[in-house]
């Protein structure tokens, strides 16, 4: 909301400089967001006097003018327009001036002639339309003068954000009100000089007014006035309207809008001679009628909408717009001001149904003072007889089916201070409450009775009033106190959280050396189809700022394959990347319809290490995310995990079922693979990506049921035998692993691959030739140990010789 | 006797003199003192010698050997000195190549600002609550005091789903009602962190998902003077105790009476302008604005059954992404979410 502060002083004395009343208004709950000063574009515009005026010899449409303009010499000027004439006071550009197109005033020479400036007309000024001649200015004014001083513009706006409940400020008046609160000026309302003509008629005999229903609409009025001449408003209404942003258009429609801005009140007028027949009703529509409002687009409405009608049409559509059946045009001279209050819920839904909002429906949405309306009836139809001519019918046309009634709070000086925490007396709060323009009945010291002003529909309840002298009183000036708040003991313990086990793994990824990335949670459905993942489950958003967002996540993967593109982009190749984040499918039996399922996606793709030296160069594979992940499991005292090849999956190949093992059997935590490498080229990476997408709720779940425990250290020293086996190259690991498990060793306490062998390439060719499939050598470490005493070596010797000679009869493998 | 003892300790001294290595030094050591070397040899040859001999040759013999053991022991020390200092300074180690880096991971810098907003609420006594990213129009507006069609809503351009009634989150805010139907009637303090969502186009100011952080306190004898104490202790924190706080009253539906809160800026420290240019974080207004908060609403307590006659509270709703951006001079909020590494790496 811009407010003038030249406007605000006809409503209130205050004298203090623009920044001194932005800082009140802002601590009293009005932002002032700016400080504006709307005609800066053409602050060094100057009077010029045209001293004289001599055709330009060479062409017969230009002029050369000698302009005074209050300096030692006069200038020259060549001017283009056929107005201009010795005698004028014009506006002039000097050299060095932008004009408030950006264009910069030069020294010229126009058909041979020199032109130091430029004569104005009111467009390059911004001030209206008008190109087809220069502006000519009164002639009292002195040359030299700069012309936002001679036209009286108005150089100082606030720029004030006001919050939803304050209607009451979206208007000069309201803000002036708060001003005389914070300054405790008085408040000073325009004298009504409103000058009926009997001899025009009565209005409301000429108009009857018929209301459908009084929720709807509590009160009409209206005043007809007769003989209006349309034309321009005079220029200190349209400087008005333009320094607070309003394009004035003509002189009727320019009052309603100075009242709008003005007294904060909607108004809308009719050309009387348009309407059929001396009715004006308010009612619905009817689903599926159409009005063609005054812009000419047709609307198509709904029974929800409210419409003003004249005896056989609608021919506004309430509070939004206007009809183009009955808008005023330059021919009309007849009348009807319409002042009334409609419901603001009915007001707010065509006008966002329609995207028609306006600075009407903004009001009315957000409520008119019913009271307060009668004053600006007035007034508007004292400003329009003024600047038209016409003459004001005697009488108001009214119908008010539903006046406004009084209402009145309780108000209790103790519970407001203890919610204030501070000590407000009762003579503050009375003279903040009457000052705010309330009723106050303090007969009961304790329980005071307090109505509220019609403007101030925000203050419903008590705790609005303990607001109000809060607000007055200052919040900053309330104590900072750091409480004593009591609490509950069995409150949630953070570490047992879905909350705390997030933070966890959050660190795990961190010390692992993962970095987190953070994605959206929706995603486009291209993404998911992409992945091939399943259609069904899926939850759309109804109203997507694009294409590429229209779904909610079904799966961790796709935000982190864009990191993928988007990194590849930039040059970042090698990744690692963890993102812990919530997935989303339908679910009927939620609460929301949706489940909402944490997942912690992990990356990598290209150079395992981020810099060459001092490593060997070498690229993430499924190793590096199935030892992230074991890590992991291990870390949650969940065992390393089973990982078991799945045949098929939307978009890993090689896919790998993550399983741990619970007494109920093994549970799927997640999988890990490699993504398709056709799916993967849509990412642009040229490199392997390998993922893995494991279930935080689960993995949760399964973490909870298991406790650490503590076992003592060993006291007696191992005894360590590697044992190589050479092996076919499609033998699992694993299964010479359980093998030498079931041979059962004694005094084995653990058991670890070493190292792994496979003979060159040059040999595999060999084997291939010689009909032998390819082999490798596995080396497997045994640790022996006895709790209680010292292993010597020969009952070592012994437990191992016996794998030694077990494992080829139980595998077909070599020692 | 006498003249070999000589003789063999002047050989042996000489000898180790041109020592260079701890191997030659072992051999010398074998030579001369070890079980074969020819000290213990000649000591072999004593008992062959005539008795009135035998001690004036067997103390010549054991100062010999003492001798050479000191000799041998100082030889040693010396040696090592040399073989450290040559390990430093030839070219076995070059001290300025780069280090072996240990593979470091990254919090995201929203998630590390919110860990910093934990530990700054949870010494303060706050719990930590998170609830769901879909909610219902019930919880997210309308038990929070926002009717539907009322202008307030205005505040909060919202993503609906597909299926009516149902909206991703726009405030933390309806963790206040999952709150209070947790604990009620108990009293509690907590915060509620998470991802909210807004129908908003993409700029360097604004985003369509962002995280908050509400926070909310229910009990008995609560006051607005409570809530200006944690805030600023907040904001201090946060911020830095230089930081002026002003509480400047405005407007949610959900609170009565509500402020926002402002910090001296800290770009230009309160002046509103930097060598005399304006300030462009503030914009010369010498204040940025943190957060939102007031006490909790009657409404609100009624909606879930808490009696505003013997309860108060206060609530407060910080953005996450705006605090980092503050703190950390980020001028961009889409890097947030583009998860460009040299970005994440940025902070640690
Ligand atoms: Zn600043």
């Amino acid at each position: 909301m811009l407010i003038s502060l030249q406007w605000l002083r006809e409503f209130v004395p205050f004298t203090g400089t623009v920044q001194e009343l932005a800082e009140r208004l802002t601590m009293q709950g009005l932002e002032v967001e700016a400080i504006i000063d709307p005609f800066a574009s053409i602050a060094k515009i100057v009077v010029g006097h045209v001293a004289e005026r001599t055709p330009h010899p060479e062409s017969d449409h230009l002029s050369v003018c000698t302009v005074d303009v209050g300096g030692p010499e006069a200038l020259q000027i060549v001017c283009g327009a056929p107005n201009v004439a010795a005698g004028q006071n014009v506006p002039v550009a000097l050299i060095g001036t932008s004009m408030p197109g950006g264009m910069e005033i030069k020294k010229a020479k126009l058909r041979g002639v020199v032109s130091t400036g430029m004569i104005c007309s009111e467009r390059e000024l911004g001030l209206s339309e008008e190109h087809d001649g220069i502006m000519v200015l009164p002639a009292s004014l002195r040359p030299g003068q700069l012309l936002t001083e001679a036209l009286g513009l108005e150089r100082e706006v606030l720029e004030v954000g006001i919050t939803p409940n304050r209607a009451d400020c979206l208007s000069v008046l309201g803000i002036a009100r708060e001003t005389a609160l914070g300054f405790g000026l008085p408040l000073t309302m325009p004298a009504l000089n409103l000058k009926e003509d009997p001899a025009a008629g009565n209005a409301a005999q000429a108009v009857r007014l018929e209301i459908a229903d009084g929720e709807l609409c509590p009160v009409y009025r209206a005043r007809v006035l007769t003989g209006a001449r349309i034309g321009k408003s005079p220029d200190w209404m349209r400087y008005r309207l333009l320094a607070i942003g309003q394009r004035p258009i003509s002189n009727i429609v320019d009052v309603t809008n100075y009242i709008l801005m003005e007294l904060g009140q909607p108004l809308h007028s009719f050309d009387r001679a348009l309407l059929k027949g001396d009715v004006i009703r308010v009612a619905p529509a009817s689903d599926g009628q159409t009005i063609t409002t005054l812009d000419g687009q047709e609307r198509k409405l709904l029974g929800s909408d409210l419409l003003i009608w004249d005896a056989e049409r609608p021919v506004a559509l309430a509070g939004v717009m206007g009809g183009a059946n009955s808008s005023i045009t330059d021919a009309s001279t007849e009348v009807l001001l319409e002042c009334a209050i409609f419901r603001p819920g009915t007001i707010r839904k065509t006008a966002r149904r329609l995207a028609l909002p306006s600075e009407s429906s903004y009001r009315f949405e957000r409520g008119v003072d019913q009271v307060g309306s009668v004053f600006a009836l007035e007034r508007a139809a004292q400003l329009m007889a003024e600047v038209s001519g016409a003459k004001v019918m005697a009488g108001v046309a009214t119908a008010e089916p539903k006046p406004w009634a009084p209402r009145e709070h309780i108000f209790r000086l103790e519970r407001c201070n203890a919610l204030l925490g501070i000590s407000l007396t009762a003579e503050f709060c009375r003279s903040t409450l009457t000052g705010l323009g309330c009723s106050v009945d303090d007969s009961d010291a304790a329980c005071w009775r307090v109505g509220s002003p019609p403007h101030r529909l925000d203050l419903e309840r008590e705790v609005d009033l303990f607001e109000e002298c809060g607000r007055v009183h200052g919040l900053d000036r309330i104590p900072a106190v750091l409480p004593k708040i009591s609490k509950s003991l069995d409150s949630v313990q953070m570490s047992d959280t879905e909350f705390g086990f997030i933070q966890a793994l959050k660190a795990w990824g961190v010390g692992s050396g993962l970095r987190e990335a953070v994605n959206y949670s929706f995603v486009g459905t291209e993404d998911l189809d992409r992945l091939n993942l399943p259609v069904e489950g899926r939850i759309k958003i109804a109203n997507p700022l694009s294409e590429d967002q229209n779904v909610l996540r079904t799966e961790i993967a796709p935000g982190l394959l864009n990191n993928v593109r988007h990194n590849l982009a930039q040059g970042n190749a090698s990744l690692r990347l963890f993102e812990v984040a919530k997935a989303f499918v339908e679910d009927a039996a939620s609460d929301t319809g949706a489940r909402e399922n944490s997942r912690l996606g992990v990356l990598v793709h290209g150079a395992r290490h981020s810099q060459e030296w001092p490593w060997e160069q070498s690229e993430a594979d499924y190793l590096d995310v199935k030892g992230l992940v074991e890590n992991l499991l291990a870390h949650l005292r969940l065992g390393a995990g089973s990982y078991v090849l799945e045949p098929e999956h939307p978009y890993l190949a090689p896919c790998v079922r993550v399983e741990v093992a619970t007494k109920a059997g093994p549970k799927l935590v997640g999988r890990i693979g490699r993504v398709e490498p056709k799916i993967a080229d849509a990412y642009h990476a040229r490199k392997e990506v390998w993922l893995a997408d494991l279930d935080v709720d689960l993995l949760r779940a399964l973490s909870r049921a298991t406790k650490p425990s503590f076992k003592s250290l060993p006291k007696f020293p191992p005894v360590r035998r590697d044992v190589t086996v050479i092996c076919p190259a499609t033998l699992h690991a694993e299964a010479v692993e359980a093998a030498i498990r079931e041979l059962k060793p004694k005094n084995l306490e653990s058991l670890a691959l070493v190292a792994v062998y496979a003979p060159e390439a040059a040999s595999e060719d060999k084997a291939a030739s010689d009909g032998k499939a390819a082999e490798r050598n596995l080396t497997f470490r045994l640790t022996y140990r006895h709790a209680e005493r010292t292993l010597v070596d020969k009952e070592v010797d012994k437990e191992h010789g016996k794998v030694l000679a077990g494992l080829p009869q139980k595998l077909p493998v070599r020692i | 006797m006498l003249a070999e003892l000589r003789s063999l300790q002047n050989t042996a001294l000489q000898e180790l003199a041109g020592v260079e290595s701890p191997e030659a030094l072992e051999t010398w050591r074998q030579s001369f003192l070890g079980k074969k070397g020819q000290l213990t040899t000649l000591l072999r040859g004593l008992g062959a010698l005539p008795a009135e001999q035998r001690p004036e040759a067997g103390r010549m013999a054991n100062e010999t050997k003492q001798a050479l053991e000191a000799a041998y022991a100082e030889r040693e020390e010396a040696l090592r000195g040399q073989m450290a200092e040559r390990d430093l300074t030839a070219s076995a180690l070059d001290v300025r190549l780069p280090g072996r880096p240990p593979a470091l991971g990254h919090l995201h810098i929203s998630t590390q600002t919110l860990r910093e907003i934990y530990a700054i609420f949870g010494s303060m006594g706050f719990d930590i609550l998170t609830s769901s990213e879909v909610e219902d129009d019930v919880t997210n507006f309308q038990m929070l005091n926002i009717p539907p069609d009322h202008p307030a809503r205005d505040m909060w351009s919202t993503f609906y789903l597909t299926r009516p009634g149902l909206l991703l989150r726009t405030h933390t805010s309806p963790g206040q009602i999952h709150a209070m139907h947790k604990y009620h009637p108990e009293p509690f303090r907590v915060i509620l962190p998470g991802k909210c969502y807004r129908y908003e186009q993409v700029t360097t100011r604004s985003e369509e998902q962002f995280h908050q952080v509400e926070g909310m306190a229910v009990g008995r004898n609560i006051t607005m003077a409570d809530l200006k104490g944690v805030l600023a202790h907040f904001a201090h924190r946060m911020f830095g105790s230089e930081r002026a706080v002003r509480f400047r009253p405005s407007y949610f539906p959900f609170t009565e009476p509500s402020a926002e809160v402002d910090i001296s800026c800290m770009l230009c420290g309160g002046e509103g302008h930097v060598a005399g240019e304006p300030c462009r974080v503030c914009k010369k207004t010498g204040w940025v604005e943190i957060l939102g908060c007031g006490m909790v609403d009657p409404n609100v307590f009624r909606a879930v059954g808490y009696d505003p006659e013997a309860y108060t509270g206060f609530a407060f709703g910080l953005g996450v992404e705006r605090v980092a951006m503050l703190k950390y001079g980020i001028g961009d909020l889409r890097m947030f979410f583009e998860n460009d590494v040299r970005f994440l790496e940025q902070f640690s």
